[in-house]
């Protein structure tokens, strides 16, 4: 691949990075170099759990270091915006073990 | 737009930085490089639990400790203000219990005098040393040089 990690399609994009100690973080990608470190916009963090619905913290413009970064995925805004946050129940992740 | 960019135009902003330990700092950026090592000023760094909280002038952390930057404080500019008071008065309370603890629970912090020279710069999470104990005045030792970076009047404040 000539563009690295290949994140080049998502710049602008709402993605949802996974981090190695399991934090689902969501936002707009602003940039990110050869080490997967990551700029998020607008960002929050998506907190599960099995006993109440997902919370979600504001944390705003990020930068998330590549070392931290488990999984990128695309997000679909259009299925986002129907899911209704507070009666998903999740198991939250855990961490990576290396 | 490059991450490290970013970093560098953030230099004299208020950030919060995450260890990949958990522990979270909050202080200006003061400098950064390509691996990412940052330079703060005017430090809060809390515990992971988020229970305990240290206050130093300088530290400098490694890049590859880092996971996570914030440009948004994760407290208002006015918690900080309650925060530092807080830490301020469970000093004072450590200094005057200072005698009767064990070395290394008092964590050694305190106020350095104001004895104009510049600060030693402080490294990382110090913990209680052997000497901590009975010295108030803990690592802010000013060495009455001019040539500590932090060269302000403040004096030392941090921890042995």
């Amino acid at each position: 691949m000539s563009n690295g990690s290949g994140l080049e399609s998502l710049v602008d994009q709402t993605i949802s990075v996974i981090t190695n100690d399991g934090r689902n973080i969501v936002g707009l990608l602003k940039g990110f170099d050869q080490a997967t470190n990551i700029i998020l916009d607008e960002s929050h963090e998506r907190v599960y759990s099995t006993k109440e619905g997902v919370q979600q913290l504001v944390l705003g413009l990020y930068i998330i270091r590549g070392d931290n970064v488990s999984i990128v995925g695309e997000l679909d805004e259009e299925l986002d915006s129907h899911l209704d946050m507070s009666k998903l129940r999740a198991h939250p992740l855990k961490p990576v073990i290396h | 737009m490059l991450p490290l960019s970013l970093l560098k135009t953030a230099q004299g902003h208020p950030m919060l930085v995450e260890l990949k330990s958990g522990e979270t700092y909050n202080g200006h950026l003061v400098n950064c490089d390509t691996w990412m090592n940052i330079h703060l000023r005017e430090v809060i760094c809390t515990s992971k639990d988020g229970d305990r909280f240290w206050r130093m002038p300088d530290c400098y952390i490694r890049g590859i400790l880092l996971s996570i930057f914030g440009s948004q404080m994760s407290l208002a500019k006015s918690d900080i203000d309650v925060l530092h008071k807080v830490i301020d008065k469970v000093q004072e309370e450590s200094k005057t219990r200072a005698d009767r603890k064990p070395p290394g629970v008092g964590r050694g912090r305190g106020r350095g005098r104001e004895e104009g020279g510049g600060a030693r710069q402080v490294k990382g999470i110090g913990r209680g040393g052997d000497d901590a104990g009975g010295r108030g005045m803990g690592g802010g030792r000013g060495r009455g040089t001019s040539s500590g970076r932090t060269g302000s009047s403040r004096g030392g404040r941090g921890r042995g």
